[in-house]
């Protein structure tokens, strides 16, 4: 099959899953429904006035931004983990592996445990803290690096991070340990979730990843050839040092929010990678904008199975993500090989 | 075209070669020979603008450490030993590759009529247009290094810098290898500086030769005048030419 036609297929995947992620929940909103409301609500037109209000209400208030919030933080994640495992030449690179979850981690930790809200910030408080120790993590993380290592090789930079952020972990479950009464709060945080997310959080998001990808998108050339190593990349003309600085940061960006609006949601960022490179092949300009594509598609499916399998219960994202991630991603990445043989 | 004047260089403040002075024109191949640890990747890095020296390494007149890394890519490139490949792209898109600097000069970073025709001859160089869309990592190590050796081409570089690319390839291969480096120097005027460990392909490729030990020059100079018994001797602490000479002996006796 070429590779236009799957691409073609995954495009159409991914509408369909969006469909789905908005129409279904423990009530059921037909597809001409969803239509109708959206057409009235972006275009001003006037399908839906025989819809029940609470209909237009769920869908409008509740499934659309938690939908496309779920859509956005797993481009995100997925777009972020591709970038860290051609940079760091490292198929298990992820986008936490630099210490950006155990910053969030550590600054929701604050927020959650001392009470701090911060004046015009509101709800947002929260995230933004997340944000701010997540970023502050990994520019400390690669800061370091480039002071004990002049080159800033990726063995130093992995070093480093996985360092740092043990290290940030320690000092969260201490203090944690320390403030049991919200303890279950901060541990359902990191666990993952899109409930209870208004448009507010999804405004805020989008154009953050929509310009972090536009921005991996231009380096995609520079990606390709620095998985060769940075010593080719510079025989190349690649300024490796530099576009290293840039992509790293842009990714941690995208995972820093990610993180912030949504919780620690792991794996997929391991594993779209993965996949879509097995299905696309390598070349970063097919790999950044469809793993963006297939990584939103991902997550909207795992919050669809979160919040409907045990309904109206809500499983937590992470665990969800890994147990529907691990067979899938085993499925596509191994399957080939069984025909070979 | 390179000229290296006095020069040194080594890590974390050690100079590991000293006193380096040579000199390539276009269209002269020089092969660096030595023993193991006697500086030749050292000498080669620094000539790519990869480590810092001393002294003075110009090319074009202009020293290589006032050359930005895509001035340098323009006029040199290297071709290294096969190393470990992470993730798989086909051929096609890894020579394309070579085309870095040309394609981020023209709009959207994308190839231009240019770039493909060039990847073309590249491919066509080395014997690789009926596999250009394998991936590399289904390749044979000879096939892959030529993949390398295409990249390389497409860079257009005056010089080309191989740090022994002919390891892990078996004998046709490698003597192609140095055919198709021959055949680029000679009919485009350039040049290729290349490391090697086994002598007789060095003498195939090359016009010049040095011999270092230690991080020191023992010999420089023409080829058929500065590679000798003794010479050798002094450098690996062995009858170098008395085995290559029984090895002769070896082949007229075979049929």
């Amino acid at each position: 099959m070429s590779r236009r036609i799957k691409i073609v297929i995954t495009l159409i995947f991914s509408i369909i899953i969006l469909a789905l992620g908005i129409g279904i929940g423990t009530v059921y909103i037909s597809p001409s429904k969803i239509l109708g409301i959206l057409s009235d609500k972006i275009l001003s037109t006037n399908f839906s006035k025989d819809v029940d209000p609470i209909l237009v209400s769920i869908l409008w208030k509740i499934r659309l931004p938690r939908t496309l919030l779920a859509f956005f933080v797993g481009a995100a994640l997925s777009v972020s983990g591709t970038v860290m495992q051609s940079v760091l030449r490292n198929p298990l690179a992820s986008s936490f592996t630099l210490g950006v979850s155990s910053g969030a981690a550590f600054g929701a930790g604050l927020v959650i445990l001392f009470g701090i809200s911060i004046p015009f910030f509101g709800i947002f408080t929260l995230p933004l803290i997340g944000l701010i120790f997540g970023l502050a993590t990994v520019f400390l993380a690669i800061g370091f690096a480039s002071k004990v290592d002049r080159n800033l090789e990726n063995h130093t930079i992995i070093l480093v991070g996985m360092v740092l952020s043990l290290f940030v972990n320690a000092v969260l479950t201490t203090m944690s340990a320390l403030s049991k009464t919200q303890m279950q709060r901060l541990v359902l945080w990191q666990m993952g979730s899109f409930a209870m997310k208004e448009w507010a959080y999804v405004l805020i998001l989008i154009p953050i990843v929509v310009i972090g990808v536009i921005v991996l998108i231009r380096y995609t050339n520079e990606l390709d050839i620095m998985t060769f190593g940075e010593e080719q990349a510079k025989t190349i003309g690649v300024d490796v040092k530099r576009i290293k600085w840039l992509l790293l940061s842009t990714s941690a960006i995208l995972t820093g929010v990610a993180v912030a609006f949504a919780g620690i949601i792991g794996f997929i960022d391991l594993i779209v990678p993965h996949i879509v490179r097995k299905i696309f092949g390598s070349s970063h300009k097919f790999v950044i904008p469809l793993s963006a594509v297939f990584g939103g598609a991902f997550m909207i499916v795992v919050d669809l199975i979160s919040r409907t399998i045990v309904s109206p219960s809500e499983l937590p994202i992470g665990a969800v993500t890994a147990l529907i991630g691990a067979p899938f991603f085993t499925y596509i990445y191994f399957g080939g090989r069984k025909k070979v043989s | 075209m390179l000229r290296i004047e006095n020069a040194a260089m080594g890590y974390n403040g050690i100079d590991v070669v000293k006193n380096i002075s040579l000199e390539v024109k276009s269209g002269e191949n020089l092969c660096i020979i030595g023993p193991n640890g006697c500086g030749k990747t050292t000498l080669l890095k620094a000539i790519g603008g990869l480590l810092d020296y001393s002294g003075n390494i110009k090319l074009d007149n202009k020293e290589i450490k006032h050359f930005k890394r895509n001035e340098i890519a323009k006029k040199l490139a290297i071709l290294s030993q096969i190393s470990s490949i992470y993730f798989s792209y086909t051929v096609y898109e890894t020579v394309m590759l070579g085309r870095y600097l040309q394609m981020k000069s023209g709009m959207f970073n994308t190839p231009s009529k240019i770039d493909v025709e060039m990847v073309e001859e590249c491919l066509e160089r080395v014997g690789l247009q009926d596999v250009k869309e394998r991936q590399i990592t289904s390749l044979s190590g000879g096939q892959l290094q030529r993949v390398f050796l295409a990249r390389t081409f497409a860079q257009e570089p005056d010089i080309i810098l191989l740090d022994e690319p002919t390891n892990h390839l078996d004998l046709k291969h490698q003597i192609e290898l140095v055919e198709y480096l021959k055949e680029w120097s000679q009919k485009e005027n350039k040049s290729a500086i290349g490391v090697f460990h086994d002598i007789n392909l060095a003498i195939q490729l090359a016009d010049n030769a040095l011999i270092l030990k230690e991080g020191n020059v023992v010999k420089y100079g023409d080829v058929s005048t500065s590679i000798t018994g003794e010479v050798l001797e002094s450098v690996y602490g062995m009858d170098v030419k008395g085995f290559m000479v029984n090895s002769f002996e070896i082949w007229n006796k075979l049929k």
